[in-house]
């Protein structure tokens, strides 16, 4: 076999492997989201058949929009408040369901899964029922407790009712990463704990120096992860739930986007938000890895 | 050409009509004018007119596919379903296509865009908006067609219609199909067993929301997550009340004019509505719910009066408890003595321009417009159509009934249907929410609408 | 494995696990018990009571016999299987030669494919319902199919790199010595070990897909094309103007059922495949 022809059969392989993915996801996906991205630079209503070239209008408008920056907050108070709810509670079941010795982990770990399973549009619709002021969950329990009927509109709070949106987020999210968690810490060889129990170490200090250390490229992951899913794909949840209201308090990018592109007929606007929202993105995920990056330490 | 054939296939207009007409047809034409000559004689009779235009419409020879778009929301699709069954039986030979439900208007849209839309389309629910579809060159110029255009009774259109079509710089692109109010909505059964009074105007509403309240029942509630039935029940008759009842004010604000919006009519209607708010009047429960959550609290008498349109009783007759009894107003926020304002919510139907079979279309306009088809609406949807003739004697409830003599009491007054600009109207919406509780001030609403005004201008 | 040995601190802990144990576990009992009721019960009673006698069981057949699930269920089954197969397919092919072999261009496609990830979807809706348009494949369960696959790959390929990165190397070089082709060694060797991280690729797909909902909603406007949870949405946005909340929890419960059964069902694959996945 002479060289030439191994070299050629190689490339041939790889790009058999390579090309029809790349096709397949260039039609598919590259194409329409550079169309999309393309008509940032119009005014166009999304269905008319005239659409006029703006340039950079649309980003300029964008800068004066006071919803605009509320969605921006809005969306880093969700990344922020997803993070570290998340990341603190999924640690912590992962960190119990391993190393605790606890009975019936098995079986705690298998149903904290449950909330991923569901479709978001369910979960949604279940928690509007939690909320909900008059027949919902939360104020029929609280009453337990007090003389009079508690009647809190937990999703019409004149300011901050982002904040009621982060409970379902939280909980729908915690079983994935926490599973997540659990594989990596399964995998730090016992003799590691037992040296440093043996050594005086106690479940904080074996938590703090070998637990976090070791896991830390799976913290990492799901952190990128959810900021990602969450200035993506949070606005589901805050379309089923409130659609942005009650007067944009708990608007952020996505729901924006949809609310111009296909409510106010702003095809071109929203395009353009989606343009920031990619840009927000690639940001946070570089800002992110700086952050995170020297803390890694190879296990081997 | 192809509007003459219709005006030929009518039937009902006079001999001499059918004669010219039958001159210009092509040979095609003029076979199916043949029956149409002969329909006059038929004419003689009374009630003869329907059977015979029929026949005289399936003269035309409908052909082709005929598709339908329709909203399915508070009036159901009852009608629907029996107006496209009998269109059917009258035009065999057209493929009648319904695309309806209550999601049907996000469902087509692509279509739309996409320069494939259905032939008829009606206009009403969330997703379509009659100024943007105009705007977008959607709909078919009616201007001509309607001037001239009759019904299957040989009725002129425009002189049954209720309400005239809205106009857009001077041209009609659709017909109002549906008329209907907002207002205010109570128990009557409650009223009268706690010795309340019924609300006439601003003043006794008030009054009867203080015992209403000391009652134990929380007054006023709304729609929140969709403050439009809270502007079109209150704020809107209100600034019209202010304004001497001169509802121009409103054609103004949807012309996106500035000057309306600062008029100070706008500031003395949202004044009214603070006050509802200081008083602790609205339950705190609305800002955060849809429509059926606050109806259904409504319903169970927890709440005295809910601003809404005249499709609540039908949209919520399998919930309606046993002995409820529907008080309506068009509008509580006039002086004492003074004019009831009724702000209509019509629903419109329209041609879209790149329909493929706008010949049937029209026909279908036609025959829609009919009286037989307005009572029939009124019995199956619970809502008054937009088509004059007395309903008294019909199967429509009773409430539809009452409603109607409200529309056409001389001395209310009828504020035609108003399309706002989509940013301003969102505008509009979030500022009333955010003065409902107490996150801005009157003038505070008129800066943020007028500041969205100003950029769509 | 070190043992809690406080037992102050043993119970707190478990109060907590327990605390969220049926924060998890009540509310699909909660759907359940709703589905049972009638409109006034649920302004009548508390929210956790019971529902009355007789049990409105036809809450259930009310929803399933109105609305045509058995075709939904089918269209979602094949739409699901359908993109989760070819999406696996195209991804795995790629990731293997981008894990394995250095050629031009190879780390920037790579970085093309991760960073697609950060792309947001809703961009490309009308974009795509034009695409589709033009290749007639809408309302079509193909359209749909090629649509998720590609919205896949994405993850697919993210993930399944760093799996074959994982592999030992050694392995390969065998199967070539032993004569096997790179096709040979790919479908024979590569595979067959790199199973547990497709069963993660795929096992997060069938449930991301499964409940998708917007795309399916843009590009089906066909009832008898629908996938279950455009019809959810059609149904819900029917009970907005006919209030009917047994039934709708009733179909809420309908449809959380099957990814709950798939889920109970697969539930050690899911565990060990995210486990496979994630820990290189």
């Amino acid at each position: 076999m002479n060289s030439g022809t191994a070299k050629w059969q190689r490339n041939v392989f790889i790009a058999s492997f390579i090309i029809p993915t790349l096709l397949f996801f260039g039609v598919f996906t590259i194409y329409p989201v550079l169309q999309g991205l393309y008509y940032s630079f119009f005014d166009w209503s999304g269905m008319s058949d005239n659409k006029t070239f703006v340039g950079l209008d649309n980003f300029k408008e964008l800068f004066h929009d006071p919803i605009v920056w509320r969605a921006i907050g809005n969306d880093y108070f969700l990344v922020a408040g997803k993070v570290v709810g998340i990341m603190a509670i999924a640690t912590f079941f992962a960190v119990a369901l391993t190393r605790f010795g606890f009975r019936m982990a098995g079986f705690f770990r298998s149903i904290f899964f449950i909330p991923n399973v569901i479709s978001v549009v369910v979960i949604g619709v279940l928690w509007n029922f939690i909320y909900n002021p008059q027949i919902g969950f939360l104020n029929a329990f609280l009453s337990l407790f007090t003389q009079e009927q508690v009647t809190i509109t937990w999703l019409g709070f004149t300011n901050h009712t982002i904040w009621m949106l982060l409970p379902p987020a939280i909980w729908a999210g915690i079983g994935f990463y926490m599973i997540l968690l659990i594989a990596a810490i399964q995998s730090i060889p016992a003799s590691y704990y037992e040296a440093a129990s043996l050594e005086g170490a106690g479940q904080w200090r074996q938590f703090r120096d070998i637990t976090i250390p070791l896991v830390w490229e799976q913290i990492k992951v799901s952190v990128l992860n959810i900021m990602m899913t969450t200035l993506n794909g949070s606005f589901v949840i805050v379309w089923i739930m409130t659609e942005g209201g009650p007067d944009n308090s708990t608007q952020v990018m996505g729901s924006y986007l949809y609310q111009m592109a296909f409510r106010q007929y702003h095809f071109g606007y929203g395009a353009s938000i989606g343009f920031i929202i990619l840009v927000l993105s690639l940001i946070t995920t570089i800002i992110l890895q700086r952050l995170m990056r020297h803390e890694t330490v190879e296990m081997s | 050409m192809i509007m003459k054939k219709k005006f030929a296939a009518l039937g009902i207009s006079a001999i001499l009509a059918a004669v010219t007409l039958a001159g210009c047809g092509s040979s095609k034409n003029e076979a199916s004018n043949s029956p149409s000559a002969s329909a006059p004689a038929a004419t003689e009779s009374a009630s003869a007119p329907a059977s015979e235009t029929a026949s005289a419409d399936n003269a035309v020879k409908l052909t082709g596919d005929f598709e339908i778009q329709y909203f399915v929301g508070g009036y159901g699709d009852k009608w629907w379903k029996k107006v496209i069954a009998d269109f059917q039986a009258a035009n065999p030979d057209l493929k009648v296509k319904e695309s309806g439900g209550p999601k049907i208007n996000d469902q087509m849209k692509p279509r739309w865009i996409g320069g494939n839309p259905p032939d008829f389309v009606y206009i009403d629910g969330a997703g379509l908006n009659d100024r943007q579809m105009v705007e977008d060159g959607q709909l078919e110029d009616l201007t001509e067609w309607l001037k001239d255009a009759k019904n299957i009774d040989g009725d002129l259109i425009t002189d049954i219609l209720a309400q005239p079509a809205q106009q857009f710089d001077g041209k009609v692109y659709n017909i109002p199909l549906v008329l209907n109010s907002w207002g205010v909505f109570w128990n009557k059964a409650l009223f009268k067993e706690k010795g309340w009074t019924e609300p006439t105007d601003f003043q006794s509403f008030l009054d009867v929301s203080d015992k209403i309240k000391a009652g134990g029942i929380t007054p006023f509630i709304h729609t929140g997550k969709y403050p439009y039935y809270i502007n079109g029940s209150i704020l809107y008759p209100a600034i019209v009340s202010a304004n001497n009842n001169d509802f121009s004010i409103l054609q103004d604000m949807a012309a996106n004019k500035v000057e309306a919006y600062e008029s100070p009519a706008v500031l003395a209607a949202l004044n009214k509505i603070v006050a509802l708010r200081d008083k602790g009047f609205i339950d705190k429960a609305s800002i955060q719910i849809n429509h059926t959550d606050s109806q259904m609290l409504f319903l169970q008498n927890k709440d005295a009066f809910i601003p809404n349109g005249l499709w609540l009783p039908n949209e919520m007759s399998k919930d309606i408890p046993e002995g409820f009894d529907f008080g309506f107003i068009p509008s509580v926020t006039q002086e004492a003595g003074g004019k009831v304002v009724a702000n209509t919510s019509t629903a419109t139907v329209a041609i879209a321009k790149n329909g493929k079979n706008k010949e049937a279309a029209k026909a279908f306009l036609q025959f829609i417009f009919s009286k037989a088809q307005a009572s029939q609406w009124a019995e199956l949807s619970g809502a008054p159509s937009n088509i004059k003739g007395d309903i008294s004697s019909s199967n429509a409830p009773n409430f539809v009934k009452d409603a109607a003599k409200y529309l056409t009491d001389p001395n209310t007054v009828v504020i035609p249907t108003i399309t706002y600009n989509a940013d301003v109207d969102k505008a509009m919406m979030d500022a009333t929410d955010a003065l409902t509780i107490s996150k801005i001030t009157p003038e505070e609403w008129v800066k943020r609408v007028t500041d969205v005004v100003k950029k769509v201008q | 494995m070190t043992v809690i040995k406080n037992p102050i601190a043993k119970l707190i802990f478990y109060a907590i696990l327990f605390v969220w144990g049926i924060s998890v576990l009540y509310p699909l009992l909660w759907t359940l018990l709703d589905a049972l009721k009638d409109n006034q019960q649920f302004f009548r009673n508390a929210p956790w009571s019971l529902p009355e006698f007789p049990l409105l069981w036809s809450n259930f057949s009310y929803v399933w016999s109105k609305y045509n699930f058995s075709t939904y269920f089918v269209n979602s089954l094949v739409v699901t299987a359908g993109s989760t197969g070819l999406g696996l397919l195209l991804s795995a092919t790629t990731a293997y030669v981008l894990a394995r072999y250095k050629f031009r261009g190879s780390s920037s496609l790579y970085l093309l494919y991760v960073s697609s990830m950060m792309i947001p979807f809703v961009l490309a809706l009308i974009p795509l319902f034009f695409l589709m348009n033009s290749m007639n494949l809408i309302n079509t369960k193909l359209g749909l199919i090629v649509v998720y696959a590609s919205s896949v790959l994405a993850f697919g390929i993210f993930v399944l790199v760093g799996f074959f990165r994982s592999l030992p190397k050694e392995l390969e070089e065998a199967a070539i010595v032993d004569g096997a082709s790179y096709y040979g060694t790919f479908f024979r060797v590569m595979l067959p070990l790199s199973q547990p991280g497709l069963i993660t690729i795929a096992i997060v797909n069938v449930l991301n897909i499964w409940n998708e909902y917007i795309v399916g909603t843009i590009l089906i406007n066909d009832p008898s094309q629908y996938t279950l949870p455009v019809e959810i949405g059609v149904m819900q946005a029917e009970m907005q103007y006919r209030t009917e909340w047994g039934p709708l929890f009733a179909a809420l419960f309908i449809t959380i059922v099957p990814v709950l059964l798939m889920y109970i069902f697969f539930q050690r694959q899911i565990a060990s495949g995210i486990t496979a996945g994630a820990v290189k």
